[in-house]
């Protein structure tokens, strides 16, 4: 590790150090709890009855069987989820997608739930629900889902037309980026590269499957534990699904064992509710891997053309993509986030980028860290390789020509400002990965990456104890060490030591709304609060000290953790601790606190590039990852060690999707590795120890100069192994995941051509 | 369910004999419970054969050694002589599953678990192991590549379990080997494997060969004229072509989730020949 | 008066335009007129769209001003993993 200074505007006493985690004894002596570890008497087991059908009408569900049983208090349908949208399509669609109200759209759609006094019991009312289908046909590709004479997915929400043959297409929506003319960059360029890329879909893959206990009131108040990214938002949405008011239902964030953007959509918790207030008995419902795997949101599967044009010298004169994103039934946006961000690493003249959400029998499509950029990343990165290689030209400098930096227009529209691409791209210059050399069949990749940052609705709360300590609430779910870093922050703003402040996740009744941990934004917006929040306990603690001095609080500043007395009439007054201070709270004025209530803007983006170098065995077609390289802008690491764990930790997903991992479904349109054993993500022995540099170039819309890093690190890795593979074997690879068979397909196809 | 833990063979074979429903033996358990726990399987009883001293043990016998259904594979890896005999076999056992797997799972159970990509059955037909079988009609004893009939099936009699493995002694001049490919580097099925074990002159001919390859037909496959194409050779690049395409020929496997057919005919020649280096190797080394 | 950038799907509501002229002082007033002046951008308002204004991008704050000849740029509210 090392870090990479650019400027140091500010001097720091806590941010920048790396304490021990604040949930770490909890959680490596196995006390923390996750969304299943936790019950309320009376609870009852809630299971889902899942489609076998990729697409199939239901004709009819007869529950009755199932309700006779003995120890079954609920089984539910579409029925018992009765339209609240108020014409909302979104909401129906999150509704129709938790419970399959006409039709089933994906195979692993729920139809049906019950609720029964154990789990052997719910097992068997399952297998007595008799569900009627009419099987329709399916279309799970994203290519043969485009063509006119697809089966269409959604027939309601369908909103575009073939134009000539008037046939209702599977398109939720078209975006389309960009400025300058392209085809008058493409005359001027001296090389062209054009390629097609394919990205199969790939799953979050969180170790702690989606679990809830629910508990819903016969007076219309309800409780929720979950495992979530937000549970400000699930309250929000479960409420309105369920017709509950929004401040009867209290939701409870447990802790989460990971999300990835996994955890930000609901998916069984309005059945878990639904499923209670039916019983008038708490449910603990807790999902399968194979229902994970079969029905919630995986990444969108893709099929992308790329076509750039250049100068001798290396300048982009012009650059096209056009790139389809599968979206499961229903509507997406994920077309959009992957045309914003293909070529947002680049100043390019012309610049044109289309993205498309298709519709498929698959599930709905959810977010995964940075969605949609790594599959266009993989094929603008790709390409740029390809073109270092016919110009000759180190891919490195091929980047620093093009690289964007503050001034800079972006391929999706605004000017940059300050930001840290050329900085990361020198840091990766002087590192000496570049310097090992290779042997026969290994092959070093490169690539960059963008990903935005987003602000959002922000709350948080400073409490002071009796004896001078803090508790901090927030109210992002803590998904990567966050706790930490808030007490560090929280900590240098008071001028106390870390191991005084205790940051706690406040639940739904607690604090105001918080948005999502979702966009990279939950250090920097809820540090932004802290900060604000310890800046207004600050100002009690100096009226507080000025009551006890019996001075003008004018005449007091608050200094390395104690209140101390300015002027020529008190300044020798003894400072006045906080713990001092705190101890005489009953006496002047009560509990001392500091509330935040914001929407954090000034929001910075962050660019990384990464290098990763193989070994790819000829024979099996099997790729090594030899070593690798995660180089990122960070603007200011809070806690550093976390910083790196999220670049690690992005690099490792983006190499297993690089080279295994991904959804197979069969002919019949079902999923047929819904689980560990054959959706391969990483192993601890897959991988080198992945080295990191943390580049700092502070964000100015932040106090701290703080950009969010969350998303980024899986940004460029499917490009980085790409390349490293095809610089490897002399062949472009155009397909990921490239697993062992597509390697060796490849490398044959290349023999016989 | 009935769950029982006898304390000997007999009273286990009595139990199995006694049972007119669903029995099932219980060794680590690695793929019974993963079984049971999805559903696939409801015992009506189960007979927990890890309290069964004898069937703990390793030893060797005047034959060779005896290596008792209970025992772990992970103290197969522990066991000094069986490593020197029979480094193959026991690679094949340590490359089930994790660390944790092999503290509980046996060979006798990734035998009768009767999966085409069980790791340690090639190993153990390329070794010639036999297995000792006792039931209700007392004692038999049979060769590996007889248990396992088709997947999720193996021949043995309803009442009958498996007491122990046998591996002969090992002569000089000669080693076996075990390779198989997996798209990681553990906690993962083979795609392809193969076991081979080879015995030498002195002057480093082969003398005589047995070749088994896993995960590439219903159950593991000896390939006799494999090991033909061996013998007499002092596996110059040309037998180990031969090897190859003869394997690649043998092999019947399916195309699914984790491998084509295409892919895995060409994989398990370019195994076998690995393999056969591997076991050469060491043969030559066992002076 | 000032000078909005808009993207390129959102020009299909705006008569192709991608720059339009909009008269605000605010994000809010801007949203406000842009909906006034082409009806077609209604659902895209309803859906979510973020200001950039010289480089910042404003996602919720509605009453930050347009300062006289800043860059301004329409993009699509951006949620995220
Ligand atoms: C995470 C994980 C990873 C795995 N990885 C691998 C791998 O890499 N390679 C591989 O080959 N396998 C793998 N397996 C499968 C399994 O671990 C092996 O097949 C193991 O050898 C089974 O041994 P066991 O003792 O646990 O068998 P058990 O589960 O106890 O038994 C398996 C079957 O054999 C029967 N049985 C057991 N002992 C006897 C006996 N003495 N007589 C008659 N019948 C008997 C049982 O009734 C049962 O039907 C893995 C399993 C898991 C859970």
């Amino acid at each position: 590790m090392n870090i990479n200074a650019k400027t140091q505007i500010q001097e720091f006493r806590s941010v920048g150090t790396r304490p021990v985690r604040q949930d770490g004894v909890d959680k490596v002596t196995g006390r923390a709890r996750y969304g299943a570890d936790y019950n309320m008497p009376g609870q009852l087991v809630g299971l889902v009855l899942r489609s076998p059908h990729a697409h199939a009408r239901i004709k009819s569900i007869d529950t009755s069987a199932a309700e006779a049983l003995k120890g079954v208090k609920a089984v539910i349908t579409a029925a018992d989820l009765p339209d609240h949208a108020d014409g909302d399509e979104g909401l129906l669609e999150i509704l129709d997608n938790c419970m399959a109200r006409t039709k089933a759209r994906y195979d692993g759609h729920a139809v049906a739930a019950v609720a029964a006094i154990d789990e052997a019991t719910a097992r068997k009312a399952l297998g007595l629900i008799r569900v009627d289908y009419e099987v329709l046909p399916h279309v799970t590709d994203v290519d043969e889902a485009l063509k006119s004479t697809a089966n269409v997915v959604h027939e309601h929400a369908t909103s575009r037309v073939d134009p000539e043959q008037n046939v209702p297409l599977n398109v939720h929506a078209t975006e389309e980026f960009g400025h300058g003319d392209i085809e008058a960059g493409f005359a001027k360029s001296d090389l062209i590269v054009e390629r097609s890329f394919k990205a199969e879909q790939s799953h979050q893959g969180y170790i702690e499957p989606h679990a809830c206990v629910a508990s819903v009131n016969a007076d219309g108040t309800g409780d929720l534990w979950v495992t979530t990214q937000g549970h400000f938002s699930y309250r929000i949405v479960c409420a309105q699904l369920l017709g509950m008011d929004v401040s009867k239902l209290r939701v409870t964030s447990s802790e989460i064992g990971g999300g990835f953007g996994g955890k930000t959509h609901v998916w069984a918790e309005p059945v878990a509710l639904a499923l209670s207030r039916k019983a008038g008995r708490p449910v603990k419902l807790t999902m399968s891997r194979e229902e994970v795997f079969r029905s919630t949101g995986p990444t969108s599967p893709a099929s992308i053309d790329v076509k750039i044009g250049v100068s001798n010298e290396g300048v982009i004169t012009s650059a096209y993509a056009h790139l389809r994103y599968g979206c499961g039934p229903y509507s997406g946006v994920w077309g959009m986030l992957g045309a914003m961000t293909a070529f947002a690493c680049y100043d390019i003249e012309n610049v044109k980028t289309i993205g498309i959400d298709v519709r498929i029998n698959r599930p709905k499509t959810a977010a995964y860290r940075a969605p949609s950029a790594p599959v266009a990343a993989f094929a603008v990165e790709s390409v740029l390789d390809e073109i270092a290689q016919k110009l000759d030209m180190d891919p490195l400098e091929l980047r620093f020509r093009n690289a964007v930096k503050n001034g800079s227009r972006s391929s999706y529209g605004p000017t940059f400002g300050t930001i840290g691409l050329v900085e990361v791209l020198e840091a990766v210059k002087s590192h000496p990965q570049l310097n090992v050399p290779l042997a026969a069949n290994q092959g070093r990749g490169i690539a960059c990456g963008y990903w935005f940052n987003i602000g959002g609705q922000t709350c948080t709360t400073l409490n002071i104890g009796v004896d001078g300590t803090a508790t901090l609430t927030i109210g992002t779910v803590d998904v990567g060490g966050s706790r930490s870093s808030m007490s560090l922050v929280a900590a240098e703003e008071l001028g106390i030591d870390y191991d005084k402040v205790k940051t706690v996740i406040g639940d739904t009744a607690t604090l105001g709304h918080n948005d999502t941990t979702e966009g990279s934004r939950g250090t920097f917006s809820s540090s932004m609060a802290t900060i604000n929040a310890v800046k207004q306990a600050i100002g009690v603690l100096r009226e507080r000290a000025a009551k006890m001095w019996e001075i003008p609080v004018d005449d007091v500043v608050w200094e390395k953790g104690c209140a101390r007395a300015v002027g020529e009439e008190h300044g020798n007054l003894p400072t006045l601790s906080l713990a001092e201070i705190a101890k005489e709270a009953p006496n002047t004025g009560g509990p001392i606190a500091g509330h935040s209530e914001i929407v954090a803007e000034g929001v910075g983006v962050s660019f990384g590039a990464h290098i990763c170098d193989v070994e790819v065995d000829p024979e099996t077609g099997a790729t090594k990852i030899l070593r690798y390289l995660v180089v990122q802008d960070a603007g200011r690491a809070i806690h550093p060690a976390y910083v790196e764990g999220q670049y690690q930790g992005g690099a490792v997903q983006g190499i297993g999707w690089a080279l295994n991992e991904e959804y197979v479904y069969g002919a019949d349109g079902r999923l047929q590795n819904a689980g560990f054993l054959d959706y391969r993500i990483p192993v601890c022995s897959d991988l080198p120890m992945i080295d990191t540099v943390i580049v700092e170039v502070p964000n100015p819309g932040h106090p701290y100069g703080v950009r969010g890093v969350g998303e980024t690190p899986i940004v460029p890795p499917l490009a980085a192994v790409a390349n490293a593979i095809s610089r490897a074997t002399g062949v472009r690879m155009t397909h990921v995941p490239m697993s062992p068979p597509r390697v060796l397909a490849a490398l044959e196809n290349a023999k016989v051509t | 369910m009935h769950y029982s833990r006898p304390n000997s063979v007999a009273e286990a074979v009595n139990l199995l004999g006694g049972n007119t429903g669903n029995a099932f033996i219980l060794a680590g358990g690695s793929d019974l419970l993963v079984r049971m726990k999805g559903g696939f399987v409801e015992p009506s009883l189960i007979v927990d054969i890890k309290a069964i001293a004898e069937l703990r043990q390793i030893r060797a016998t005047d034959k060779g050694f005896w290596i008792g259904a209970a025992v772990t594979c992970a103290e197969l890896g522990e066991s000094e002589m069986l490593r020197a005999a029979w480094p193959g076999v026991v690679e094949a056992a340590n490359l089930i599953g994790s660390k944790q797997v092999q503290g509980r799972c046996t060979i006798a159970g990734n035998l009768c678990n009767a999966s085409p990509a069980a790791d340690s059955v090639p190993a153990l037909v390329a070794a010639g192991a036999r297995v000792h079988i006792v039931g209700p009609n007392g004692s038999r004893v049979t060769a590996v590549e007889d248990v396992p009939l088709s997947p999720g099936k193996t021949s043995l009699a309803p009442g009958e379990m498996v007491a122990a493995i046998e591996l002969d002694e090992r002569p000089a001049h000669a080693s076996d080997a075990y390779i198989r490919f997996i798209p990681r580097t553990e906690m993962d099925i083979a795609v392809a494997s193969a076991g081979i074990n080879l015995t030498l002159d002195a002057d480093g001919t082969i003398k005589t060969a047995r070749v088994a390859l896993g995960a590439v037909a219903p159950t593991v496959l000896r390939v006799d004229e494999a090991a033909e194409a061996l013998v007499g050779t002092k596996l110059e690049t040309a037998a180990l072509e031969r090897l190859a395409e003869t394997c690649s020929a043998a092999a019947r496997p399916i195309d699914d989730k984790r491998g084509t057919i295409a892919y895995r005919k060409s994989v398990v020649g370019v195994l076998a020949k690995r393999t056969a280096e591997l076991a050469y190797k060491r043969a030559r080394a066992n002076s | 008066m000032v000078d909005v950038n808009v993207w390129g799907s959102l020009s299909t509501c705006t008569d192709n335009q991608k720059v339009i002229q909009i008269e605000a002082t605010t994000i809010r007033g801007l949203l406000r007129e842009l909906v006034e002046k082409y009806p077609g951008a209604a659902p895209w308002v309803k859906r979510g769209i973020s200001v950039s204004i010289d480089g910042e991008i404003i996602r919720d704050d509605w009453s930050k001003t347009l300062p006289d000849d800043a860059e301004i740029y329409l993009i699509p509210r951006m949620t995220s993993g």
